[in-house]
């Protein structure tokens, strides 16, 4: 339905009473979606897909190749939203490199790791999906040009009980979203337009199956708007039909300041996060309008590596993830005492860092390594720390003591007892699992030199969003059968990862439930 | 946008031999639209293209007269005098070594909008802060 129709409408409903004022409240409250009737379609694919980004591509990549015409819209002006800005970690459950390196793995331990970071409540037919396909879906990816750090030996995350990630080879996402776009537009019929966001689902007649999506080309998102959902009127209107269905892609919404703070209302609207600015909740929230059922949308994932000293996702998440927090230690610099597992999952160290954060908002925990805690994948990322200052490097652990004002005695009596459990085998504390291949060795290299960042959770993946099945089919409230014609995956549907995903599995989700949507579609 | 080359070869010509000439009446595709000291300040223009005494309509060509009404001029308008994406980007190829290229980064390639980062009458942005707000400045000059 055109803005226009829809304002009419509305303003006929309220017998033309201050028409012009209502019409613009009309149409933010009252809008229903627009059917058959109320559109005249400008151009007609078999496939569009919302969003760029890993589950938008590889669903577009997977319906293209089946030979249907796809319309990818992106919203934004650059490809790939937060998947081209991510650190390119993709857990891959029973992968090649893993047996290669003797790592034992299984679809049971994956599922199990995942349930105990998700809080028992995640939806297992999806992380059956997920470890089922992932290595299929990783070869497709690969088929399309992704290029990934193969032949070394797996990197181990954060609430994985064995390393089962692979990183891509510019340790960024865009090493598989710049192969992937080219791929889709490469193929007869297929288009990827940037700058274009979708506004609304058009629905047939009956009101039962999506057909097609209205939307605004030349759309320039404002990071200026507090919602720019909501107030951004720039572009210009067209209508696209499906004839196959729409796949929602759309991703997550940690930044949208409002939506958010509903969840949480912790999460004051000037909080930085790791997302790009395009993470709102619009396209979900479109979604719900016509049905769709939602699912755990108040758990917010903070991730707990990222560092105040830099904005946005940054580089502290690669040095402490595959660095620091790996062999190294985080203290709570009040007490220079240990806290956590720095290898537990995100949500046990969020909440770990809160605890001390909420007595004292500036105390900030500093993660503690030597240069043998850096994974080999990325030591590229090592000189880059230094330099933008968001990791500091010290000769001894009295300088590093003082720069953060760490009672020193504390802090050295906290690495040796660390550095001893592991070196005799004995389990430490806190139960972390990276420790086991340490018996004998030093964790932390007491010669020197000492790495440093100051570290604190921000938003970082939504959990929630609609329900899909393992088909990728949404499925409705009103009837919970699935809607026909949509589908969705990756960060824009909830329930795979339970209160809180762990580290790599997004990746993963995002191109397993895309691929199978584009399978399905 | 084709006759914008030649104006800016023509614009060479007479900066150096017969400046004089060139005056805000010269104006052959919109001889209505005065330049008028209040538009140059709302409209400033960037230094590099001031320099060239650039008007409203070399760049907003066929857009009428009333800069009002003035668009954008996308990529295909900027890129009618910078040539190509990859040829801005093989300018800054000695910045790809540390994968610092803003024309051609890790993430996009040589793929963004012009406009993403360069806006003429306002202060131009630099995307790559959104993330990477301390190395910036260590890898470029405010961004032009």
């Amino acid at each position: 339905m055109s803005q226009e129709k829809m304002s009419r409408r509305d303003a006929l409903k309220l017998g033309f009473v201050g028409a012009g004022a209502a019409m613009l409240s009309a149409s933010q409250a009252m809008a229903a979606a627009p059917t058959e009737k109320d559109v005249k379609f400008d151009e007609e694919y078999d496939v569009i897909v919302i969003g760029s980004g890993f589950a938008g591509l590889a669903a577009a990549a997977k319906a293209a190749e089946r030979g249907y015409k796809v319309l990818i819209l992106e919203k934004m002006g650059r490809v790939g939203g937060n998947s081209v800005i991510n650190g390119g970690a993709f857990a891959v459950p029973m992968n090649k490199d893993q047996k290669a390196f003797g790592i034992e793995d299984s679809k049971a331990l994956f599922i199990k790791d995942a349930l105990k970071a998700g809080l028992g409540i995640n939806h297992v037919e999806m992380l059956e999906l997920i470890a089922d396909r992932a290595q299929e879906v990783f070869d497709f990816t690969v088929k399309c040009g992704a290029k990934y750090q193969t032949g070394k030996k797996p990197t181990h995350f954060g609430g994985h009980s064995v390393a089962r990630t692979i990183v891509t080879e510019n340790m960024s996402g865009s090493a598989i979203i710049q192969p992937m776009a080219a791929f889709v537009e490469k193929l007869p019929g297929c288009k990827l337009v940037t700058r274009a966001k979708m506004d609304d689902f058009v629905m047939s007649n009956d009101g039962t199956t999506v057909i097609g999506v209205t939307a605004r080309i030349n759309y320039r998102f404002d990071n200026k708007l507090y919602s720019d959902d909501i107030e951004n009127k720039s572009g210009e209107k067209k209508v696209y039909r499906a004839k196959k269905g729409v796949i929602l892609a759309s991703g997550g919404f940690a930044m949208d300041k409002e939506y958010r703070k509903i969840q949480d209302p912790r999460m004051a609207p000037d909080m930085d996060a790791t997302n790009h600015d395009g993470a709102t909740a619009g396209a979900l929230l479109k979604a719900f309008q016509i049905g769709a059922l939602p699912v755990h949308i108040s758990w917010i994932q903070e991730g707990p590596w990222a560092s105040p000293d830099e904005r946005g996702f940054g580089v502290a998440p690669l040095l402490t993830q595959q660095g620091l927090f790996v062999k190294g230690v985080c203290v709570d610099i009040r007490n220079g005492k240990r806290f956590m597992n720095e290898m537990a999952d995100r949500k046990t160290r969020a909440d770990a860092q809160y605890v001390i954060l909420r007595e004292d908002p500036k105390a900030y925990p500093v993660a503690i390594g030597t240069y043998n805690t850096f994974d080999e994948q990325i030591y590229a990322a090592i000189e880059k720390g230094l330099q933008g200052g968001v990791m500091k490097k010290f000769d001894t652990l009295d300088a590093l003591a003082a720069n953060y004002k760490i009672p020193a005695a504390a802090l050295k009596e906290t690495i040796a007892k660390y550095n001893e459990d592991a070196k005799n085998g004995v389990e430490d504390q806190f139960k972390k699992q990276t420790l086991k291949d340490m018996k004998g060795k030093e964790c932390i290299e007491m010669k020197g030199p000492f790495y440093a960042i100051r570290t604190v959770p921000k938003p970082h993946h939504t959990m929630g969003g609609v329900k899909i099945n393992t088909k990728a089919q949404v499925i409705s409230a009103n009837t919970n059968k699935p809607i026909a014609g949509l589908f969705a995956a990756g960060e824009v549907t909830g329930g795979t990862h339970g209160a809180s995903r762990l580290g790599s599995c997004a990746i993963a989700d995002c191109l397993v439930c895309g691929f199978v949507a584009g399978e399905n579609i | 946008m084709r006759s914008k080359k030649t104006l800016l070869a023509l614009g060479f010509f007479l900066i150096l031999g017969v400046m004089s000439l060139v005056g805000s009446e010269v104006n052959a595709s919109s001889p209505q639209l005065k330049i008028t000291p209040e538009l140059k300040e709302k409209f400033t223009l960037k230094p590099h293209h001031e320099k060239l005494s650039f008007k409203c309509v070399d760049c907003h060509e066929g857009q009428g007269d009333d800069p009002e009404n003035f668009k954008a001029i996308d990529d295909k308008g900027c890129l009618s005098c910078h040539k190509t994406k990859q040829y801005l980007a093989d300018r800054l190829k000695f910045m790809d070594n540390l994968h610092t290229n803003p024309h051609n980064s890790i993430h996009d390639g040589p793929k963004l909008y012009c406009d993403e980062c360069h806006f003429e009458h306002k202060k131009s942005d630099n995307m790559c802060l959104s993330c990477h707000s301390n190395d910036v400045k260590l890898w470029m000059r405010p961004t032009p």
